[in-house]
């Protein structure tokens, strides 16, 4: 191949003048990497080309440089961008840390408001629970309270348990018991309905008058104070009361008879 | 700008892919005159070869990365912008229309009359016009028109060798005349 007639064809020129097919530039770069004149001659080319271009350059109007920077201000980079970074990572934990904050704050109200309802809640669940304790100690207290009334109201009601009023002997009129016997059992409740209370080393005694003859029927339980239970009595035409020494005696003080009561037959 | 001298072309490159704004004051203070004479050679109007020109600089400026060293000069890249910018320009208005409705068929002689040639022809185009026929129809037509070979074989009915040939001969021609 003739390269000294190839570069001085004006191929090169017309190249570098982008006049040349897109054939022709392949050409040219081929040999240009196989041929170092060619390359040189392109080089040489590229150099005229810049040599024209400041032959008939003409300054471009003061004001498109202003224009330019304005537009591409924000696309220069400065210098050093690590501190932009830097500044930025800063804002970043600043904005971080007021988040986090602001949740811990929340978070500690959150925590005050819910402890006091749980002291309230426990308040009144400590309350309710003394409350049904208190109400289910009642309920036990009637219950053994409703018991015994239905127990002596069975004794009352049973067959052969006749009612023998006691009432107050002459000075005591206003003493009253009533006595009730159950004739087929033997069993004797006595209620004190109106009986002073006993003075100190006193306490009343029951005798059951069995044909014209005291005998004890045993004494009065002091701490009984309603229905109460005597000893058992096989026959009496009459019941009397007596106040008597603490623990009773075998035989009645007859001027400290209180009450009495015939059976009626 | 007394730091510009020490800027080589490596490194002027390399601190535009950086986008440093120092390095675009450089580019602009060392290649707007013959990037303007460029464009302005194909349009001698003054407003648009402006605003070609500052939309070639935005064009170097965001596209300096796909500016391959190994396949020429920094300059022969921003000139192929500036030259492709403005011929696009003149091929896509109504010039083009005048143009393909004009007599430019008919032969090369009529060229150098034509109404479309702009009469106050700057620099470069008017040493063009000093060559003889057949030299200036086919620069004006490529260079200056952007007309490819074969356009150019079909406007003046010759062969594309020879459309080849000549603008390659037309081209050591002016290449004479500019050493002059």
């Amino acid at each position: 191949m003739d390269i000294k007639a190839y570069i001085e064809s004006g191929i090169i020129e017309s190249y570098v003048l982008g006049l040349a097919t897109p054939q022709e530039a392949d050409e040219l770069q081929r040999l240009s990497q196989t041929y170092p004149e060619i390359a040189a001659a392109v080089a040489g080319g590229e150099q005229w080309l810049r040599e024209t271009a400041d032959h008939y350059a003409l300054p471009a109007p003061e004001e498109l440089k202003t224009q330019l920077l304005a537009r591409l201000e924000h696309e220069f980079q400065p210098e050093k961008q690590a501190p932009d970074l830097r500044y930025y990572r800063r804002d970043l934990f600043k904005y971080a840390a007021a988040v986090l904050l602001l949740l811990l704050t929340v978070s500690g109200l959150l925590n005050v408001y819910l402890y006091n309802n749980y002291r309230n809640a426990s308040r009144d669940f400590v309350r309710l629970q003394s409350g049904i304790d208190m109400m289910a100690a009642d309920n036990k207290a009637f219950q053994a309270k409703l018991a015994v009334l239905e127990q002596d109201l069975r004794f009352i009601t049973a067959p052969g348990t006749i009612k023998v009023p006691l009432a107050g002997v002459s000075g005591r009129e206003d003493y009253f018991a009533t006595l009730y016997w159950n004739t087929q059992t033997k069993n004797v409740y006595l209620t004190a309905n109106h009986l002073p209370a006993p003075a100190p080393g006193k306490q009343y005694q029951l005798w059951a008058i069995v044909d014209g003859k005291p005998v004890s029927a045993g004494l009065l339980n002091p701490n009984c104070t309603d229905l109460c239970m005597v000893t058992p009595v096989q026959q009496a035409q009459a019941f009397a009361i007596t106040l008597e020494k603490t623990g009773g005696n075998p035989t009645p003080t007859s001027d400290q008879m209180v009450v009495l009561g015939k059976v009626k037959a | 700008m007394k730091e510009l001298s020490t800027y080589t072309e490596q490194e002027l490159i390399t601190a535009l892919k950086l986008r440093r704004e120092e390095a675009f004051n450089y580019l602009y203070d060392h290649y707007s005159a013959a990037l303007n004479g460029v464009i302005r050679n194909i349009i001698p109007e003054v407003h648009t070869a402006t605003d070609l020109l500052q939309e070639v600089f935005i064009k170097i400026w965001r596209q300096i990365d796909n500016y391959d060293p190994s396949r020429g000069r920094l300059y022969t890249w921003m000139f192929t912008i500036a030259r492709t910018a403005a011929i696009d320009h003149v091929r896509s208005k109504s010039w083009q229309n005048s143009l393909r409705n004009s007599e430019l068929t008919e032969g090369s002689q009529q060229l150098a009359d034509h109404n479309i040639l702009p009469s106050d022809e700057l620099g470069l185009r008017k040493i063009v016009h000093t060559l003889k026929d057949e030299h200036k129809a086919v620069l004006e037509l490529s260079y200056f028109q952007g007309y490819t070979q074969e356009e150019i074989a079909r406007l003046i009915n010759i062969p594309v060798n020879t459309v080849k040939t000549r603008i390659r001969a037309a081209i050591l021609q002016l290449k004479k005349k500019i050493k002059r």
